[in-house]
């Protein structure tokens, strides 16, 4: 059962899954660092992110390369005027965020019922071709899924840590008001950090709806996600939604291989309660006081 | 319900980082014609007598239906009282309802026992969970409620030599012969209601109620004067478990099935949207909050997206504006609304 195809297999998966987990939580535990807003909804954009892939590759037939982001960048466009007249009121304030953006979670997830129909669809892969490494045979549509979400992590990376606008970002997360006094415009860092927060999770959500299927309510097991990577690694904190994504992509591939899907997510969501229960700060985040 | 529990509505506490000044709205209403007693007094005599006006079974099973979701909003709304929002409320309502249908199905229980065994059972599990996850605040109690209620979903519909699994139980017999037609079972469900609802009224306006604020307000200061915080916490945890535990075995008995989809998430996230939008402070407002909730979608049947569109948008604008909910709503005509929405925007 453990032969090295096997383990090689389970590996390959795992990197992809893990791909889409970090592309996920990374949004939502920015949005925290940065405006203290716990994005309920976080899942529903994941999930507009699938139906703009749907349309734009599965029915206008774009080539993949350009649909998949132009389809994130569409839903995080659009998502700016939710930026604008719901999130500008939740900003700094959790526990109103929390209730209040179940709220968007719940009206975006029926907007899209009414619009697109509760059936489920299917996105078609980018390509059809397998690849071959020694006698561990997989899809090219893995290796793709993670190339683009690794150029995207790099991208946030270099942007956050070498940019002049990366640098307001991270000054805003540590004390908005000292930032502001140094004459960083907030509102402005807020704008782009939900933009790029949104970006990703839509970007998430297409490859999301590529595996496994797309519908109004595919957002709740993204949201899911989200949180367990997030306090896996600590919320708030960047390199802990790597680990958190990393662990949470390999076990769900290694036990939902060897004893099902059920055990992988009883499994996980045991692990994370108990992790909430003695560092509920996460593997790396900081302890609060 | 008397007057004190309504009017006592305390500040809105750590969750107003503007720190408003609490408002009194209910209490101050209290003076000259309209009196509590009186008019609880009132509703509860048209609420017997409501079948004499109309025994339709239409009319009757959204009573019920509101009779019940009212008697677990309230339940959520003590724990809402010491300053916890729990996603998985749901969940314990499910496991009382399949204690109590496995109690009368396959040990052949009277309904009494069955009722009593649906409390005892969240109670038990809430007792053991309570004392781990009630050290826990803010978000993070939020976020493993929301997993917990998952997990118990998840045993739901794996279990299924017990459960039924997704399929569920059918014919869960009623009550009792005389309980099995709508008008007892109505006179049932409004008695559970009225005593449930009773007791809590009494409770919250006990010095275990005072003590409840006090938590809710500030953790060390309630401890720096003598209450018991975590003892507190967990017994009114276990109690609201228990509570909500008998609301889903009346569910049980009354809908005559019972499957993992009526105790998932989205149950939860009702009691939640029900005590948010009629308010957090005052028992008052998980009441008025399950009538907005339960009867306005009776009569927008058809278009039930709509209503979740609808109740989303309203979620937000209660909390973007009024965090203390319609029962609070009279500080809206006492302050500028302009001003108060400018303030909203600016925090």
């Amino acid at each position: 059962m453990f032969t090295p195809a096997v383990l090689a297999q389970i590996s390959v998966d795992g990197i992809g899954l893990s791909a889409i987990y970090i592309l996920i939580a990374l949004g939502f535990t920015l949005l925290f660092g940065i405006m203290r807003v716990v994005n309920f909804a976080h899942g529903a954009f994941a999930m507009l992110g699938g139906y703009a892939l749907y349309f734009l590759y599965g029915n206008m037939g774009l080539p993949y390369l350009v649909a998949a982001p132009v389809a994130a960048l569409a839903v995080a466009t659009v998502a700016l005027i939710l930026e604008r007249i719901v999130y500008r009121f939740f900003y700094q304030k959790m526990f109103q965020s929390m209730i209040g953006l179940l709220g968007l979670d719940m009206a975006l997830m029926f907007t899209a019922v009414i619009l697109w129909n509760a059936e489920e669809r299917s996105v078609p892969p980018a390509t059809d071709t397998l690849v071959q490494f020694g006698n561990v045979i997989f899809p090219a549509q893995k290796l793709i899924i993670a190339g683009i979400a690794a150029a995207a992590l790099l991208a946030f990376y270099v942007f956050t840590r070498y940019s002049r606008y990366g640098l307001a970002m991270r000054a805003a997360a540590q004390d908005v008001s000292i930032a502001e006094a140094q004459g960083v415009n907030s509102t402005f860092i807020y704008k782009l950090a939900f933009f790029i927060a949104i970006f990703m999770a839509a970007l998430a959500g297409g490859f999301y709806a590529q595996t496994y299927a797309l519908s109004p309510f595919v957002g709740e097991p993204q949201l899911m996600i989200a949180f367990v990577v997030v306090i896996l690694g600590g919320m708030g904190s960047i390199p802990g939604v790597a680990l958190g994504g990393l662990l949470l992509g390999f076990a769900n591939s290694f036990l939902g291989t060897f004893y099902g899907n059920a055990t992988s997510v009883f499994v996980s969501f045991g692990a994370v309660i108990l992790l909430l229960i003695f560092r509920p700060w996460g593997l790396l985040g900081a302890k609060e006081a | 319900m008397s007057k004190q529990s309504a009017g006592n509505s305390p500040a809105l506490g750590k969750f107003d980082a503007g720190g408003r000044v609490p408002s009194n709205a209910t209490a101050k209403r209290g003076n000259g014609a309209f009196t509590w007693p009186a008019a609880v007094a009132a509703l509860l005599a048209v609420l017997i007598a409501l079948p004499l006006a109309s025994d339709e079974k239409f009319v009757m099973s959204v009573a019920v239906t509101t009779f019940i979701t009212a008697i677990a909003a309230a339940s959520l709304h003590l724990v809402v009282r010491t300053g916890h929002v729990t996603l998985g409320h749901a969940a314990f309502m499910g496991i009382g309802a399949y204690a109590s249908v496995i109690g009368t199905m396959t040990f052949h229980l009277p309904f009494a026992l069955s009722v009593v065994a649906a409390f005892i059972v969240p109670a038990a599990l809430a007792l053991v969970v309570g004392p781990i996850v009630l050290r826990l605040t803010g978000k993070y109690f939020v976020l493993v409620t929301f997993l917990f209620g998952e997990i118990v979903r998840m045993i739901f519909v794996n279990w299924s030599s017990v459960t039924g699994g997704s399929n569920g139980i059918f014919g869960v017999p009623a009550p009792s012969p005389l309980f099995a037609s709508t008008v007892p079972f109505y006179y049932l469900a409004l008695g559970f209601l009225v005593v449930i609802l009773a007791f809590i009224a009494r409770l919250l306006n006990s010095e275990v109620g005072r003590a409840i604020d006090a938590i809710r307000e500030s953790e060390p200061l309630a401890r720096c004067s003598g209450v018991p915080v975590l003892r507190t916490k967990v017994m009114i945890f276990v109690l609201a478990c228990g509570i909500v535990g008998v609301a889903g075995a009346l569910q049980a008995h009354f809908v005559r099935y019972i499957d993992p989809t009526s105790f998932s998430l989205v149950q939860s996230l009702n009691l939640v949207v029900i005590n948010v939008i009629g308010g957090m402070y005052t028992l008052v407002g998980p009441l008025v909050g399950t009538v907005f909730v339960v009867l306005l979608p009776e009569f927008l049947r058809g278009y039930v997206e709509l209503q979740h569109v609808f109740f989303g948008i309203l979620i937000i604008l209660v909390m973007a504006f009024f965090p203390g909910g319609i029962a609070n709503m009279g500080t809206l005509f006492r302050t500028n609304p302009f001003e108060r929405f400018r303030s909203a925007r600016n925090r």
